[in-house]
């Protein structure tokens, strides 16, 4: 059993319109127009990794009222196995209008979800026993209002206290507050600004700078995104870059979450091999954002894609 | 073969034994499913709770009430029942001896357990007895009309 964790899931709705216009009435009969998907990072993932052919891939988290059922159903789509907490507010929504003219992507983002502490007790009894057949977890995305910003802390010890390996995908204070418990996989990421740790990023340095500094503060690995590119913080405190070559950007919508997915198929296929997980995890983005699909097909776009992937190390 | 993990809803939503009935209440409420299975602290399937069994516990004449005095009177007296057994465990409360079926079992196990055991939801483990899902009287039904179209 592969396990992810959501805590601040989303209803995603997509809408494809000719133009965006305040005042103008939009009318949509082509169903290709609208799209509606679960969201959420560790989920998405988790679908991800039912594409690569994993029978078991369980997704634990709060969902919230009446469509909280409907976001499972549409999670039992895909073959994922649900396990949530539901609690009493209903769950978020966001809103995505895409528009041809001007080209246009407007996202509407929905952070109205609140947890009670009843419900936040609750999630940590169930999900320090539904990991006991994993061995390594993906916690990634947001935490609800109501959620204290230790929550990846006490996720992580739980982890600790089981003896599971953790990939942590996180951002703000939550990830800061989550360095204590020492998780083994790091990968921050950029929520509203710009900065790791409460310190503003603009340059490469910066960014070695708070990669070094995230591994300081506990974690073993750090996976940090610097644009299109990953620098790569390995155990050994040596450093390197990846980087993709010769692509065209098509989309960006998923790739971060085929990232994550591919990450752990290389290690459940291969073992582990830091640098080798990497190269395969970019891969599978590189296929994302090249081709306007959000989740992973197979393995063979991925290894379509690996040879366009460069992984060089830095001078410290 | 069809099998079961093909057709199952694959749902890790449960209570555990220590939970209280109160919880269990809210939780079949919140995901309005009037059965819940029970699990131990790492997930094995240990029974199951019924929202049918809770009140048959909290109140005394079952269904079937004519006298208007007599319900009002009933229904005071369970709800003060229930205030009484809702912080008491699951475990308590619960069904061991239910029957479930293999992830890897045959979709056409299920019928006869369905039809002998009058069962509405079957509770589906894998072959170490961790919980793996459910499946439902209209999952069975599906199954048997997408057998017919084929």
């Amino acid at each position: 059993m592969i396990t992810t964790v959501t805590l601040n899931p989303s209803i995603d709705r997509e809408y494809f319109i000719d133009e965006h216009k305040a005042m103008k009435d939009q009318y949509i009969y082509d169903d290709e127009n609208l799209k509606v998907y679960p969201g959420g990072k560790g989920l998405i993932a988790a679908i991800n990794l039912k594409n690569l052919g994993y029978s078991d891939v369980q997704n634990i988290g709060f969902v919230g009222g009446k469509q909280g059922l409907y976001f499972e159903k549409m999670v039992q789509d895909y073959k994922v196995t649900t396990n949530y907490v539901y609690t009493s507010n209903e769950m978020r929504n966001n809103i995505k209008i895409i528009a041809n003219n001007p080209p246009s992507n407007t996202l509407y983002n929905d952070y109205t979800y609140s947890v009670s502490d009843k419900s936040v007790k609750e999630i940590k009894k169930r999900f320090k026993r539904s990991i006991r057949e994993s061995d390594l977890i993906m916690i990634a995305g947001s935490i609800p209002e109501g959620v204290s910003f230790d929550i990846y802390y006490e996720l992580i010890e739980i982890c600790n206290e089981l003896d599971k390996d953790v990939y942590l995908k996180a951002s703000g204070e939550a990830l800061k507050r989550a360095l204590k418990a020492k998780p083994k996989f790091v990968v921050p990421y950029f929520k509203h600004t710009n900065k790791i740790l409460d310190v503003k990023v603009e340059n490469r340095e910066d960014y070695i700078k708070m990669g070094k500094e995230l591994q300081k503060e506990g974690a073993q690995y750090v996976i940090m995104p610097f644009h299109t590119n990953r620098l790569l913080f390995d155990v050994d405190n040596s450093l390197y870059l990846l980087s993709p070559e010769d692509y065209c950007i098509r989309n960006l919508l998923g790739a971060g979450d085929a990232y994550n997915a591919a990450f752990f198929d290389y290690i459940f296929q291969n073992g582990f091999d830091f640098l080798e997980a990497n190269r395969y995890a970019a891969a599978a983005a590189l296929d994302i954002a090249e081709h306007k699909i959000v989740f992973l097909k197979g393995r063979q776009e991925i290894e379509d894609s690996i040879d366009n992937i460069t992984i060089e190390e830095l001078e410290v | 073969m069809a099998i079961i993990k093909n057709y199952m809803m694959r749902s890790l939503n449960s209570v555990a034994l220590d939970d209280t009935i109160e919880e269990a209440i809210i939780y079949m409420h919140k995901t309005e499913m009037p059965i819940l299975p029970v699990v131990d602290e790492e997930n094995h399937f240990k029974g199951t709770i019924y929202s049918k069994n809770i009140l048959k516990n909290i109140i005394p004449e079952q269904y079937g009430f004519i006298n208007r005095q007599k319900i009002l009177y009933d229904r005071n007296q369970a709800a003060e029942t229930l205030s009484e057994i809702q912080s008491r465990k699951v475990k308590e409360y619960m069904l061991t001896k239910t029957e479930t079926i293999l992830e890897t079992d045959s979709m056409d196990k299920i019928a006869e357990i369905m039809l002998n055991n009058k069962e509405s939801y079957l509770f589906v483990t894998n072959d170490k007895g961790y919980l793996r899902g459910y499946i439902s009287r209209g999952d069975l039904l599906y199954y048997l009309l997408c057998t017919e179209d084929e």
